[in-house]
């Protein structure tokens, strides 16, 4: 079977006594030093994970940012004693502070008016249905709830969910152990000029925002700071960070779609 | 529902990963899955097609069967190409695939024989027993 050559020449470079090492000197002496050598060490998961969300309109070094959150999260929450390997924990972690942050930025993502919307209130009604239930909805709920067929929801996830085959080829730039490019033989789209367009327009709306909602955002999206984490950092009630980021999600929306009308 | 069987088979091209992600997601709405779930499913489809793609031949097609029953989904997906180290993916690729596998299914599996080897993934949904 035809294969990278350089794929085939590489392995798994995370050290298991180290990270044991690490953890345990960690936990014992709450360390800096130690933290900072595990975040080092997992980087090229983050990574790998990061490249699998990329070619929708996000830059690479700003997905690394958000799974690097999600893996000091796992660093910080580990329980060594639990006969699991760290990397095993880690993943669902750092993959779910992906997950998070594209679908709580659905408006970042050029797609056709109508699927902007309606994936808009999908999220929405993601969210209203959750704190209904208590748990996540079914497909069936949310297309009931919004009056629409099953399909559309479907079609409106696809839309706005970042996770998409074509990232496979990583990082072209660098030819180091941690770059990627396992799936050299596979064709992709070149999304260059649409994520171009897209930070354009986006930058263009972020004008419309007050400091105080530029500052949300960031925390929100850039920091990945919870609701609750943002409202402690900003001494506010979390319903006034939900109520601050609905509406500038609002602006820069509404901004986007009437640079693309 | 009693069960119901689904087989698509693709060109192992990326182009395809969609048509495999869209009808994995279908087929988890249709056996009522949450809004978490079919997400899960849309990735572990797309999951499976990079690993499928490592351990086939680029001109060769590759068999996605969905199993579907009020339990949950199968997804077996095959033909492949048994890995080269006893079994072991020693692949980066695969190894990284796997990871994200075994973080978004119930199970995971490899069921291979001496010549061929198909990967097996379960996702059940929530609150149905087995």
């Amino acid at each position: 079977m035809p294969r990278s050559s350089r794929s085939d020449s590489r392995r798994l470079v995370w050290d298991k006594a180290r990270t044991r090492e690490l953890f345990a000197h960690y936990r014992a002496h709450q360390d800096e030093e130690s933290r900072d050598e595990l975040i080092t060490m997992y980087l090229n998961l983050v990574k790998y994970l990061a490249s699998r969300f990329r070619n929708r309109g996000e830059p690479i070094d700003d997905l690394v940012q958000v799974g690097t959150i999600g893996l000091i999260k796992a660093i910080d929450r580990f329980d060594t004693t639990r006969a699991v390997e760290f990397t095993t924990y880690a993943t669902p972690t750092i993959i779910g502070e992906l997950k998070r942050y594209f679908r709580d930025k659905g408006w970042a993502i050029k797609v056709p008016r109508r699927l902007q919307e309606l994936s808009f209130r999908v999220n929405q009604a993601v969210d209203r249905l959750t704190q209904e239930l208590q748990r996540s909805p079914t497909i069936l709920e949310i297309a009931r709830y919004l009056d629409v067929s099953a399909e559309e929801v479907l079609e409106a996830m696809e839309t706005s969910e970042a996770y998409n085959f074509v990232s496979l080829e990583g990082d072209r730039t660098s030819d180091g152990p941690d770059s990627f490019s396992i799936l050299e033989y596979i064709g992709h789209d070149d999304q260059l000029m649409a994520v171009i367009e897209d930070r354009a327009t986006l930058a263009e709306a972020l004008k419309g925002l007050t400091a105080q909602e530029q500052r949300v955002l960031y925390l929100r999206f850039f920091q990945g700071l919870t609701q609750t984490e943002i409202a402690s950092q900003l001494e506010i009630s979390q319903m006034q960070v939900s109520r601050l980021l609905r509406r500038t999600l609002r602006v820069l929306r509404d901004g986007i779609v009437a640079r693309e009308v | 529902m009693a069960a119901d069987r689904v087989t698509l088979t693709v060109p192992n091209r990326s182009d395809f990963a969609k048509t495999v992600r869209i009808a994995a997601a279908e087929l988890a709405s249709r056996v009522g899955m949450s809004y978490d779930d079919v997400n899960d499913v849309r990735m572990a489809a797309e999951e499976a097609f990079v690993y499928a793609s490592l351990r086939v031949a680029p001109a060769a097609a590759v068999t996605f069967v969905f199993d579907i029953d009020r339990t949950g989904l199968t997804i077996t997906v095959g033909p492949l190409e048994p890995a080269a180290d006893e079994g072991r993916d020693t692949d980066l690729g695969a190894r990284y695939a796997t990871f994200i596998l075994e973080s978004v299914c119930d199970e995971v599996s490899v069921l291979s024989s001496e010549e061929v080897c198909s990967l097996m993934l379960v996702k059940r949904t929530a609150g149905v027993e087995a």
